[in-house]
């Protein structure tokens, strides 16, 4: 990937359709790939945008997620309309969840999402209006082994 | 972990007698070894590149889990039918798509026994 350069793409995220979950993730992993950014990278990304995309499907009306590819690190943004969380350190904590119990027999709302994508980003940082939503500034450094 | 370079998809569903049910043309990847999970958020945080995925789950999600995972195919035990969309998703994202009438626990031990720890 050329040092100088910088690309931004968003990707729409629709609320409560647990089907199409996956498909904003699915896309910012191609899109990473296509600038070749490196596999290490990739994978935490793609680990954490997908929690961050199935938070907004299992509990908001809608949202979206931006990718912003820099020359030193990956910056993930997810934001959506819903419900928001009411204390975020709790929500923080593994195994809470307030899923639904049908989320919950399609094997979601573990109580691991927001833990996996603290473990995955190099920085997470989560901000939530109970009422409005929920916003995630999510960033991943590269190493100096990104190549055109 | 050891992994046994030479399995692949293909040789373990031939190994295991398991019915192809979708992505049938990406037999062809190489298994690493397997995970046995129904918890999405699990498989896509332990599983790895070259991973089995033997699951009860059918919906559609798992396909987008074990692509963004970088798994090589998903075995669906037990008998249970993959959803028509799932199959889709499969051929489309290019992940294998499994079934046998097995339980979770014999495919693991079967999978096992072939090598693949």
């Amino acid at each position: 990937m050329d040092q100088e350069s910088s690309s931004h793409h968003e990707f729409p995220v629709l609320g409560k359709a647990y089907f199409m979950g996956g498909r904003a993730s699915t896309s910012v992993k191609r899109v990473l790939a296509a600038a070749g950014v490196e596999d290490e990278v990739i994978q935490r990304v793609s680990v954490a945008c997908y929690e961050a995309e199935m938070n907004v499907v299992l509990h908001a009306r809608s949202g979206f997620i931006s990718l912003d590819i820099l020359p030193d690190r990956i910056v993930l943004e997810v934001h959506d309309q819903g419900p928001g969380i009411e204390d975020v350190d709790l929500a923080m904590t593994r195994g809470w969840s307030s899923a639904s119990d049908e989320a919950r027999s399609l094997g979601f709302g573990a109580g691991m999402g927001l833990p996996n994508i603290k473990d995955h980003a190099d920085d997470m940082r989560i901000e939530s209006t109970p009422g409005r939503g929920v916003s995630m500034v999510l960033t991943f450094f590269l190493g100096d082994r990104v190549h055109d | 972990m050891t992994e046994v370079a030479s399995r692949t998809v293909a040789s373990v569903a031939e190994a295991l007698g398991l019915t192809v049910a979708g992505g049938e043309n990406h037999l062809a990847v190489p298994v690493t070894g397997a995970q046995v999970c129904d918890l999405l958020s699990f498989v896509i945080s332990h599983g790895r590149q070259g991973h089995l995925w033997i699951t009860i789950q059918t919906h559609p999600n798992i396909i987008a889990a074990a692509s963004l995972a970088g798994l090589s195919a998903i075995i669906i035990a037990s008998g249970f039918e993959p959803e028509d969309e799932t199959i889709d998703r499969a051929d489309e994202q290019g992940i294998a798509l499994l079934t046998s009438k097995d339980s979770a626990y014999t495919l693991a031990g079967r999978v096992y026994e072939l090598g693949l720890r």
